[in-house]
């Protein structure tokens, strides 16, 4: 790229961005993290020199905004290469709609519908805790320490549902915290955070959480109770006869006919179809959650990340 | 040759020697590693200038630490953003040795053609 090489740290996370610019939110997040790291490094390594004077020999040694963004896309892209194995997928109808079975991401996105309950309870609790304790405490001194506190809870949180996500979902989300500029005022810094878009959707994530995990919840366990039962209604029907497990003898199915010897084979047919059903649901709900996470919780690729460009 | 096919040509040997170096590196180091610390001393070992560019160092121990070769840890610090700390694992010694004996048998079967192919 024709550009002039960026004369300070801010400057060359910007032309940094705007190399990764069209990537996933995801590796952005990761490479300008990594850079500042390096770079806040290397200006602490030469306190002698100005930053600009240092951010002069970058290009030689941790390497151009372009060089950067290309090593981060390449190994990107062998790395997902190399970690999705490839999967024979059935393209007929039945095959297609039972090979949900043999998909790890559909027994992984049941269990974070199930698992979305309690993330949620909690992350409803700090969010409203911190929100009215920062509302209540802002009239006092401890008031604003509170508040940044707080803040870096949330985007502990978002991190940690972010690789939760990942792992259950396979939707590439980051590896590294959202790492605000330090070199501004501490007062531009608590305004930075409020004018922050991001800071915003990730409280909203954090509550709508809770509705959100209660309604996952209900369908996972009301979808895998009834299509379980179903399963297992022969075995049910046996062990009540021989009064199994203290299982009494009377137990009547109702309609009536559903307890005859000929019904129970389809009672365990339509179990499995229900089953079936479900993890295409838990699929289809993991994928939506996990876009809808993305889109709450990661900063898009445009927004600024610094505070005085 | 002219700079850039010699660039293109140090850019394509690099591909694999950068998982080879820093292996080695964490291998060799007796305490964890953060990026910049690896960077500085791959910089140290060459007269101050690396030859591989220390930005393309930590998308590949990302792809090390998520094949389980590598283990980090996250660490606050005063300078900037938390540094992560980098250790081999059991599993990164094997390939490591596994990855040097390839090395030596590719290096003695350039230096075959390269010593003897142009010799005057």
């Amino acid at each position: 790229m024709n550009r002039s090489a960026p004369r300070s740290i801010d400057q060359y996370l910007t032309a940094l961005r705007e190399e990764l610019a069209g990537e996933d939110t995801a590796l952005v997040q990761d490479a300008l993290y990594d850079a500042e790291e390096y770079l806040r490094a290397e200006v602490a390594a030469h306190p002698d020199k100005s930053e600009s004077d240092v951010l002069e020999l970058i290009a030689s040694t941790y390497g151009a905004p372009d060089e950067v963004a290309n090593a981060y896309r390449d190994t990107e892209a062998k790395v997902k290469a190399a970690m999705t194995t490839p999967r024979k997928v059935a393209k007929t109808g039945i095959g297609a709609f039972f090979g949900v079975f043999q998909d790890p991401r559909a027994y992984t996105s049941l269990f974070f519908m199930l698992l979305s309950l309690a993330t949620g309870i909690i992350y409803f609790t700090v969010a409203v805790t911190g929100l009215a304790l920062s509302a209540g405490l802002g009239v006092l001194i401890i008031g604003v320490p509170f508040f940044l506190l707080f803040m870096g809870l949330t985007r502990v949180l978002a991190l940690a549902e972010g690789r939760l996500i990942e792992a259950m979902t396979g939707e590439r989300m980051p590896r590294r915290p959202v790492h605000q500029s330090s070199v501004a005022g501490f007062w531009s810094r608590v305004g930075q955070m409020l004018k922050d878009r991001r800071t915003w959707t990730t409280l909203a994530y954090l509550i709508l959480m809770l509705p959100l995990g209660i309604i996952y919840f209900v369908m996972a366990v009301v979808g895998l109770s009834i299509s379980l039962a179903f399963i297992f209604a022969p075995l049910t029907d046996v062990a009540s006869r021989y009064e199994w497990f203290g299982i009494p003898p009377d137990v009547r199915m109702n309609p009536a006919w559903l307890g005859s010897v000929w019904a129970l084979p389809l009672m365990v047919l339509a179990g499995i179809v229900l089953l079936t059903l479900l993890l295409h649901l838990a699929r289809g709900v993991g994928r939506l959650h996990a876009l809808y996470a993305k889109a709450l919780l990661v900063p898009s690729a445009s927004a600024a990340i610094v505070a005085n460009p | 040759m002219d700079d850039s096919s010699a660039k293109k040509f140090q850019k394509d040997l690099n591909g694999g020697l950068v998982g080879l170096v820093l292996l080695a590196i964490l291998d060799r180091s007796a305490e964890d590693l953060y990026g910049y610390e690896i960077a500085k001393r791959l910089a140290s070992a060459n007269e101050g200038v690396s030859i591989f560019k220390e930005g393309t160092i930590y998308p590949v121990l990302r792809a090390l630490s998520a094949a389980n070769l590598l283990t980090s840890r996250i660490v606050p610090s005063y300078s900037g953003p938390p540094r992560r700390y980098y250790r081999i694992t059991d599993q990164g010694r094997g390939v490591l040795a596994a990855w040097i004996a390839i090395w030596a048998g590719t290096r003695s079967f350039v230096d075959r053609f390269i010593d003897t192919g142009h010799a005057k």
